[in-house]
């Protein structure tokens, strides 16, 4: 296989984005038919910015994972970096060109995937669209027959080449757009959410496929996903965009090998989280609890029965768990604390289950999420 | 000039016309057969029932005759790529050719016009068989269906300049439609243009309809010498320089604003 990336410079940065914006605006429609009326005398417009200052380096070679929210840019940025759209503001350089410029030389040497969006024709074989795009990318007829083979049989779609594309499934049909997106060897490859409706192995193989053509290549590769297997497996390096802001750009085991995780308990005592602090010499923010910090029959008076009865239920087993879950208590800690934290809590009160939960790339993501807009991640390089 | 994917293109888009048999032969022989039929009910109309003698200097045989030839035409005139640029302007499918190294409204255009040509071929041999029985010549009719392709070309070249008003209304379905309408009724496919009274053929004449159909139609017929088709063609050169111009303007103009919606 001819590399096509043996004429980069491995440092030279192959992308190169800064202070990247991007501004839609659109037709805002009042709901009913007295906003229908008003936008045919009176149409209102909105802006919504999509990205808010974007910059960053990526080099020749490079594995990126591109994380974040329905709506929070990625794909606008990589519709940017594609040549697709213009940016509102800022420059984006690709191979050295202005994507938007898009001259052939610069479109021999991309590709895009998008995952929810049909790039070939729907009444016609596989087969067929895979000849025309040889043709568009002029490759040799012996290149394209081991292309194909090699990738058909990767993919495990051989037998479906001369079906029609209508009538394949999503992810029959994804397996045929991907090998129709890479066909002509490209430099780089935009991924948007490659592996939607791939089962189990077929995600399998083409993350295999994506990690060996990286290797072997040298080929740079963009990949969005809402599956962080995909992104775990494959991107040593990770950018996390919420609200159109680049919020984090590193390593996605710095996210989550930061030696933290969660203790989770549960007591026959009913401790207040000041209480537990102070016993195991802990902030108070580093105790949450599923309920929101609310101690379960704290707030009952004093000699009702309310934690005997949930004890008694446990000791039967029939505990409910929506008792059981108000009595889990969560420490959020370094996995060096554990043993720390479990001594002097052994020592005043009665446990009657423990676990601990590692931090995944999910879990973190999962909190960024949540997390509001003003709020930034700490390990942003 | 690559003219590899453009070949790859042809033999792609005829593919994809004639993907559903039934469906293609049925579009272009109903679509032939069914104006043709009321055209010549509409003249049977006009002379056997309401009298006429003639109709516009045109009598019925004459009428017959236009109805026949320009039908061959008629087939040919440009199709609704203009249509699917629209279309893929709105819903962002666009985004799928901008991404390949070709221009895409050429590439639009080369897949669109291969059923036509083919269509072109079963009609010059249709017009060839039929000028022996109207005793027409058969190098006008080839002649004509050359004319009737370059018409092709700029019926889609005027369609590709409307279509970019989706760039900016994200909608351009009713422009290119009225465009349609002022076509069929301008480019000689539902009544020969001699009917317009003399001092309203400037209406015809400034635009490039009539080379469509009618054009073609009067030199089959016999009605154009042959230096006044050299000299359509001529015209007909000079519109499809002045629309490239204008494609390419109107579209280095308009991608800006393309917003590539969806995926």
């Amino acid at each position: 296989m001819n590399s096509p990336n043996s004429h980069l410079v491995s440092n030279e940065p192959i992308i190169s984005v800064r202070d990247v914006k991007r501004v839609f605006r659109s037709i805002k429609k009042a709901e009913g038919l007295k906003g229908s009326l008003q936008l045919l005398y009176k149409p209102q417009y909105s802006e919504h910015q999509a990205l808010k200052g974007f910059s960053f380096d990526i080099k020749a070679g490079e594995f990126v994972g591109l994380i974040g929210a329905n709506g929070a840019g990625k794909t606008t940025l990589l519709k940017i970096l594609a040549g697709l759209i213009p940016p509102s503001s800022g420059t984006a350089t690709v191979l050295g060109e202005k994507p938007f410029d898009r001259s052939l030389s610069f479109r021999k040497k991309i590709a895009l995937v998008m995952g929810q969006k049909a790039q070939l024709w729907w009444d016609l074989p596989a087969v067929d669209a895979f000849d025309l795009l040889r043709a568009i990318y002029a490759i040799d007829q012996t290149v394209y027959r081991e292309r194909l083979n090699t990738l058909a049989k990767l993919l495990d779609v051989t037998r479906l080449l001369n079906t029609q594309i209508r009538r394949l499934s999503l992810g029959e049909r994804m397996k045929m757009e991907l090998i129709g997106a890479i066909l002509h060897w490209p430099s780089i490859i935009f991924l948007d959410e490659p592996t939607i409706g791939l089962d189990v192995l077929a995600a399998h193989n083409l993350r295999e496929f994506l990690r060996t053509f990286n290797e072997r290549e040298r080929a740079t590769i963009i990949l969005t996903s809402h599956n962080m297997d995909d992104i775990e497996q494959l991107c040593p390096r990770i950018l996390i965009i919420r609200n159109g802001e680049l919020i984090y750009d590193g390593d996605p085991k710095t996210l989550t090998n930061r030696g933290q995780c969660v203790l989770k308990v549960r007591l026959m005592e009913k401790p207040t989280n000041e209480e537990l602090a102070a016993v195991c010499s802990l902030n108070l923010s580093q105790i949450s609890r599923p309920n929101g910090g609310k101690v379960p029959g704290a707030d009952l008076p004093e000699g009702t029965t309310d934690g005997a009865a949930h004890v008694e239920k446990d000791d039967d087993d029939e505990f409910s768990e929506m008792a059981a879950a108000q009595e889990l208590i969560y420490f959020n800690i370094e996995r060096t604390q554990v043993a720390h934290i479990l001594q002097p809590l052994l020592a005043k009160y009665r446990l009657i289950d423990m676990g601990i939960d590692e931090q995944t790339l999910e879990s973190v993501i999962q909190r960024i999420y949540e997390q509001s807009p003003q709020t930034a991640v700490g390990a942003s390089s | 000039m690559n003219w590899q994917w453009r070949w790859a293109a042809l033999k792609n888009g005829f593919q994809d016309a004639t993907a559903y048999r039934i469906e293609f032969f049925f579009e272009v022989f109903g679509s032939a057969v069914t104006p043709a039929i009321i055209q010549i009910m509409l003249w049977y109309a006009l002379f056997q029932v309401g009298g006429a003698s003639q109709v516009a200097g045109l009598s019925y045989n004459e009428l017959i005759h236009y109805t026949l030839v320009s039908t061959l035409f008629t087939q040919v005139r440009g199709g609704n790529n203009d249509f699917e640029l629209s279309e893929m302007i709105r819903s962002g499918a666009l985004s799928n050719y901008l991404l390949r190294p070709v221009g895409v409204v050429e590439f639009t255009y080369i897949r669109g016009v291969a059923p036509k040509i083919f269509i072109a071929g079963l009609c010059l041999v249709v017009g060839i068989a039929l000028s022996f029985f109207l005793g027409l010549n058969p190098t006008r009719i080839l002649g004509a269906m050359g004319l009737a392709m370059v018409g092709n070309i700029i019926h889609y070249q005027l369609g590709a300049i409307l279509a970019t008003a989706a760039f900016h209304w994200e909608e351009a379905y009713s422009v290119l439609m009225v465009k349609n309408m002022l076509v069929a009724f301008l480019s000689g496919e539902l009544i020969p243009l001699t009917f317009f009274p003399e001092k309203w053929a400037w209406i015809w004449k400034s635009t490039p309809f009539y080379l469509y159909v009618f054009g073609p139609t009067q030199y089959a017929l016999g009605k154009w010498t042959d230096a006044e088709f050299f000299h359509q063609v001529l015209l007909s050169g000079l519109w499809l320089i002045g629309f490239s111009i204008l494609v390419r303007v109107s579209w280095a103009l308009s991608i800006r604003r393309y917003q590539s919606l969806g995926g």
